[in-house]
């Protein structure tokens, strides 16, 4: 029968004791930053994707039909993969280290957050586009005539309005990229996952390990999602209208959540 | 045929539209449409839908595009430049200044709902025009005034009833102090109790701007019109068509301002 090792799990599910280790304390920190620079990096690629999907121009359409079915067709794990051993290899670009006075960036951190923030763009795009669709073509019109250009009437005028529908399904894309970072440990960026697998590999614990690694992840998404609902319930009180599900809701029935791309 | 001139001569022609044609699809929705509207003239056209009315209003502020012919606003051609002979469609930038010389007044109003009723008004001149927030804020204080709105300044849309906010649509395109407005049947998504407000205050209007409507209210064409534009054809798949389906200016009804 396994001897569960209680002293191990303890020391490393309780935050203060398992902080004395730099691998799990940097490993929470890089994956909250890398998740909030890879999703706004996603938000923005997908803004521009959605844009070029609606673009007049063919050329526009083509680009961003080929990002959107190339990143949402192939494995985030493969993407990160080429983008960081095979840009190495080959020296397009060899991810250096970046320093940003006493914090230094490495190269793999680098690359998983660029990796993910490009394959969450494909996804954004989706999203953003049916967001800007959902509005009425009668407020694009409206600007028109008002004298505004095209990109004026989107900034002002649709995107506004479309946000309303963009952020809570962006909400659910932020809980589950906190939980994809943790693909970064194949190319051992040290986010939490991979510092647990560096503890793990050093003194083999690894059900009580990752059953604490788990509970770090539920912890995130928990603030997360406690954050969303709060956001959301602002959103719906400010004009009156629909209210997103609620928090228990969201926690068990798993609105939203999609798994591991 | 002679190449159009791009800018007309007569100053007083706000619009002027010549042969313009117009499909969707095989549908033939404008047939060689003819029609000019001078200064201040208050011009209504009144006739079964379906039968092309908004999209020739639509036409004129090259939110849609016509086929083939020419519409001039203001003195120069809408939506296209002269290109050696050629007609090429303008820059979007050009179009949009174009356009904010022609107010425009919709059906379902649309108004910007996530904004408050000055800021309704406010929003183009300050955005388009780089009218200073303060100024603009004045102005639009006087518009709502003007249509009898000055107690809902900070509504949101949702909280106005239909009538209070085609009048705040129709004060957000004077804010622009366009040459033109163009109404597309204002009153037609409206509960009938709310029709008189809104006609009043177009007919207010009428006194002092250039109008073009699409509307139903035969009373407001009575009251207001210099000129009555009748279109009297239906559009039906398996009726032989007529000759046009604006037959402008076949059959004008006049004086009856």
């Amino acid at each position: 029968m396994y001897h569960f090792d209680w002293a191990i799990f303890l020391k490393y599910i309780w935050p203060p004791s398992a902080f004395q280790d730099p691998l799990i304390r940097n490993g929470l920190i890089v994956t909250v930053i890398v998740s909030v620079v890879a999703q706004a990096l996603g938000v923005i690629l997908g803004l521009f994707a959605a844009l070029g999907k609606m673009s007049k121009l063919a050329i526009f359409r083509w680009l961003s039909e080929i990002y959107i079915w190339y990143f949402r067709g192939t494995p985030l794990i493969v993407q990160m993969s080429l983008l960081f051993f095979g840009f190495g290899v080959t020296h397009i670009y060899d991810f250096p280290t970046i320093f940003l006075g006493v914090v230094a960036i490495s190269g793999a951190i680098q690359a998983g957050t660029l990796a993910l923030g490009i394959d969450e763009g494909a996804y954004m795009a989706e999203i953003v586009r049916a967001g800007i669709e959902s509005i009425d073509p009668g407020q694009m019109e409206a600007a028109k005539s008002l004298g505004m250009t095209f990109g004026l009437a989107m900034q002002r005028i649709v995107l506004p309005q479309a946000a309303k529908v963009i952020i809570p399904p962006l909400g659910n894309e932020f809980n589950n990229m906190m939980k994809t970072t943790s693909l970064m440990v194949v190319i051992s960026a040290g986010e939490l996952f991979y510092g647990f697998e560096q503890v793990n590999a050093r003194i083999f614990k690894p059900f009580e390990l990752f059953i604490a690694a788990s509970l770090y992840y539920l912890l995130l998404t928990t603030i997360w999602s406690l954050i969303q609902a709060r956001i959301e319930a602002g959103l719906g009180e400010r004009k009156g209208t629909t209210k997103g599900p609620g928090m228990m809701q969201r926690l068990f029935t798993g609105a939203g959540g999609k798994g591991v791309r | 045929m002679v190449h159009p001139n791009v800018k007309l001569a007569d100053s007083n022609i706000i619009v002027k539209a010549e042969k313009v044609n117009k499909y969707f699809g095989s549908l033939h929705v404008l047939k060689d449409i003819d029609i000019e509207v001078r200064k201040n003239e208050v011009v209504v056209i009144i006739g079964p839908s379906g039968s092309g009315k908004s999209t020739f209003l639509r036409c004129i502020n090259h939110i849609e595009k016509i086929n083939s012919g020419h519409i001039y606003v203001n003195g120069h051609l809408i939506g296209y430049h002269d290109r050696s002979g050629k007609l090429v469609e303008d820059s979007e930038r050009n179009i949009a200044r174009q356009r904010a010389e022609i107010g425009m007044v919709f059906q379902r109003f649309n108004l910007f709902p996530h904004l408050t009723a000055i800021e309704n008004i406010i929003e183009a001149p300050t955005r388009v025009r780089k009218t200073p927030a303060a100024q603009a804020r004045a102005e639009g204080e006087r518009l709502l005034v003007r249509v009898g709105l000055a107690d809902k300044r900070d509504q949101y849309p949702n909280q106005l009833s239909g009538g209070q906010q085609q009048r705040v649509a129709i004060a957000r395109a004077l804010a622009m102090k366009p040459g033109l407005m163009l109404f597309d049947e204002p009153t037609s998504a409206l509960d009938p109790e709310m029709i008189g407000e809104v006609l009043d205050v177009m007919k207010e209007l009428a006194q002092e701007m250039t109008m073009i409507v699409v509307s139903h209210e035969m009373g407001f064409a009575r009251a207001a019109a210099n000129r009555i534009v009748f279109v009297d054809e239906v559009r039906s798949s398996n009726r032989p068509r007529r000759k046009s389906s604006l037959p402008i200016p076949a059959r004008i009804g006049r004086g009856c301002s």
